[in-house]
């Protein structure tokens, strides 16, 4: 049987590889199912610890996770995809993914050399750097990438980093779950309206660059 | 018969706001209309009550007020209130428009009830949850006129922001891991040991919070999303929604108590002078006048950062500087509004004469630009000057420069351009356009008018609530 502190390195690892994964992936659909998979990661990280320490709210945030992050908006992304199947990779990205693999490596060895630099020695629980590292790998996902269904996905790992580090180091963090909750509403606002209506009025799913916007 | 309470005047200017978006929602559109309009005057009503009331202390475990929210509540709910009236001659000019004009109100009271929740709250994570909810309400409003350039800003904008907030939200976890608690009344009253996470949260408030408030170089949103909006929405975004960032950065600021720690000073200051300077060069070279004073707020909210890092007298300066800029820059957005919809583009070369075709708008226009720039005898002006003398007083005489310069530099930029729209005759063979409808121009005159008079007179009970709120932050009175 696996101590907690094992159980939480082994999946915190895991998580880790998607994040790198993630990053080396031009194509739309594997980046869906490794955030989904991220996602559930997640949730098993937190319905462990929920079940050790018979917390609730952890419980909340595990389902949270899994309904939202790696079922709900998986599949609405999906579906933008099937209405434009000639999306499915983003092109812009295409031939620079050995780049963002290898920024994603060196941003993660920073942080985490960054973390141990400063904030170890006062959250020593094991893993703790880790959702420092998916925190930056997450922001690198949304200031290189131009598709937005990507973006979103970089969004969602976000999100998923931040709800780690609440159960990591801040399990009593007061209104946790509602907080969880608004990020989860502003994911699928970003999903389900903004990004119909793009589709509606530009006709594509790719961040259009347009000339008015500069400057 | 006796008044009611500051409790009575608390729970109206957070729910009239509120009541006014679920009303919005009536089948008959000018029922929705009075009913926004109604809200929006209830709430600035209420925020005046408790401005003169002196409504300071806590009401219950989650809602607390002091001098420096009923400041920002003012700012709030005196430009919500224009706005929302002023909206009605801006739908009417819209074409195709996304949204009726019921969800149009129902999403504008919800912006404004999440705002003025920030403001209300006692709590660090709520005051997050509030800052979070003004993007999700004021996102959709961005794309009412269904251009391709309004959904990229409205997406630029939710993804932006949101990729800060997270950063704000990390920085309230080690706040909280550190601590034990999100109360800010309490943190301020009793700040914690300046331990590396308490820094380390306030400098990740910084960066987080930062984005919203628009500061170099997380402000990629910004311009986007303020010219692309309608223009009762952008006057909230330049006029109120960066304070309310900001005003929530300040919350966690206060934290660290005084003497603020050198190092967070300095943070400050470096990005106050990097956004404050970067904002006046990049204005210069706009070809919308709506990114253009976009940029303008962002110089601006760069100058306030600059004067609270400095403290003293160059604090009061600040919070002086930001309650003036948000009556005139929402102004100036009423005035671009009409000139966007009288002349079709928002090209500052393709405007000319509105001296005769908007001789209203067109001057309202001109003192908004003299307003915003921080021209005397506004009270931008004398909150520009305060901030120099502050840091003349400090000895900072290389920062007094620098600011010198960024208020130089978007003064001649601003005013340069709105002169040309202005007063420059069109081309010779150009057809003679025709008179353009300068309806809603009342309430840019009303918002220049306040921002004149916090400049040339010390406003009773206003004047010691700047003061008070000043003195909260480590501040001093002039």
């Amino acid at each position: 049987m696996l101590s907690t502190p094992e159980v939480v390195a082994l999946l915190g690892v895991g998580i880790l590889l998607t994040a790198l994964y993630l990053q080396s992936e031009s194509f739309v659909n594997p980046l869906i199912t490794g955030i989904a998979f991220q996602s559930l990661l997640l949730a098993a990280l937190l319905g462990w610890l929920a079940w050790v320490e018979g917390n609730v709210d952890l419980l909340l945030l595990a389902g949270l996770a899994v309904g939202i992050r790696a079922v709900f908006i998986p599949f609405v992304l999906r579906r933008q995809i099937r209405a434009f199947r000639w999306r499915v990779r983003e092109l812009h990205a295409a031939h620079r993914v050995t780049g963002h693999a290898l920024a994603a490596v060196a941003l993660a060895i920073i942080a985490w050399f960054v973390f141990q630099q400063t904030l170890a020695g006062i959250f020593p629980e094991p893993g703790a750097a880790l959702p420092f590292v998916l925190l930056v790998e997450g922001l690198l996902m949304l200031a290189t990438r131009r598709n937005t269904l990507v973006q979103v996905i970089g969004y969602l790992e976000e999100e998923n980093a931040v709800v780690y580090a609440g159960a990591l180091f801040a399990r009593n963090f007061p209104l946790f779950v509602e907080v969880v909750v608004f990020l989860d509403v502003l994911g699928v606002v970003l999903v389900g309206v903004i990004l119909s209506i793009q589709r509606d009025v530009t006709g594509s799913p790719e961040e259009a660059g347009l000339e008015e916007l500069t400057g | 018969m006796t008044l009611p309470g500051p409790a009575f005047w608390l729970f109206l200017v957070l729910l009239a706001p509120a009541a006014a978006a679920l009303l919005a929602l009536l089948p008959n559109a000018r029922a929705s209309q009075w009913a926004a309009r109604t809200g929006a005057v209830l709430a600035f009503l209420a925020a005046v009550a408790l401005l003169a009331g002196g409504a300071s202390g806590t009401y219950g475990p989650y809602l607390g007020l002091d001098s420096l929210s009923e400041l920002f509540l003012l700012m709030v709910t005196g430009v919500y209130a224009t706005s929302t009236w002023y909206s009605a001659r801006y739908l009417s000019g819209v074409t195709r428009p996304f949204l009726t004009p019921q969800i149009y109100y129902a999403l504008l009271g919800a912006f404004a009830f999440a705002m003025i929740a920030v403001l209300v709250v006692s709590d660090l994570g709520l005051m997050w949850i509030g800052i979070e909810a003004t993007t999700v309400a004021s996102a959709l409003l961005v794309v009412l006129e269904r251009k391709p350039t309004s959904v990229e800003a409205a997406w630029r904008y939710t993804l932006i922001a949101s990729a800060g907030l997270t950063i704000a939200l990390f920085a309230l976890l080690l706040l909280y891991t550190d601590t034990g608690t999100l109360n800010a009344f309490a943190l301020a009253a009793h700040p914690p040991a300046l331990t590396l996470p308490v820094e380390m949260a306030v400098a990740l408030a910084l960066v987080g919070y930062g984005t919203k408030i628009g500061l170099f170089p997380m402000h990629t949103w910004l311009p986007d999303a303020h010219s692309e909006a309608p223009s009762p929405v952008s006057a909230m975004f330049s006029g109120v929604l960066l304070p309310t960032a900001l005003y929530a950065f300040l919350r966690v600021f206060a934290v660290l108590g005084t003497p603020v720690p050198a190092a967070i000073s300095d943070l400050l200051l470096a990005f106050g002078l990097a956004t404050a300077l970067v904002a006046a060069f990049l204005l210069q070279n706009q070809r919308s006048f709506k990114r253009m004073f976009a940029y303008s707020s962002m110089e601006v909210m760069g100058l306030a950062l600059v004067g609270i890092s400095l403290g003293g007298v160059a604090l009061y300066g600040a919070l002086l500087l930001l309650l003036a800029h948000a009556f005139a820059k929402s102004a100036a957005f009423y005035c671009a509004g009409n000139v966007l919809q009288t002349t079709g583009t928002s090209h500052i070369d393709d405007v000319r004469d509105l001296r005769h075709r908007l001789p209203w708008t067109g001057t309202a226009w001109v003192l908004a630009g003299l307003g915003v720039t921080g021209a005397p005898p506004f009270g931008t002006f004398a909150g520009e000057l305060l901030i120099v003398t502050g840091a003349l007083a400090i000895g900072a005489y290389w920062v007094a420069a620098v600011v010198v310069i960024a208020i130089l530099v978007a003064f001649l930029g601003v005013n340069g351009q709105i002169g040309r729209m202005v007063f420059a005759q069109g081309r010779p063979d150009a057809t003679a356009p025709a008179p353009g409808n300068e309806r809603g121009v009342g309430w840019a005159w009303l918002n220049v008018a306040v921002a004149f008079v916090l400049g040339v007179a010390s406003l009773p009970y206003l004047s010691d609530t700047v003061r008070a709120a000043a003195v909260l932050l480590g501040g001093r009175l002039p």
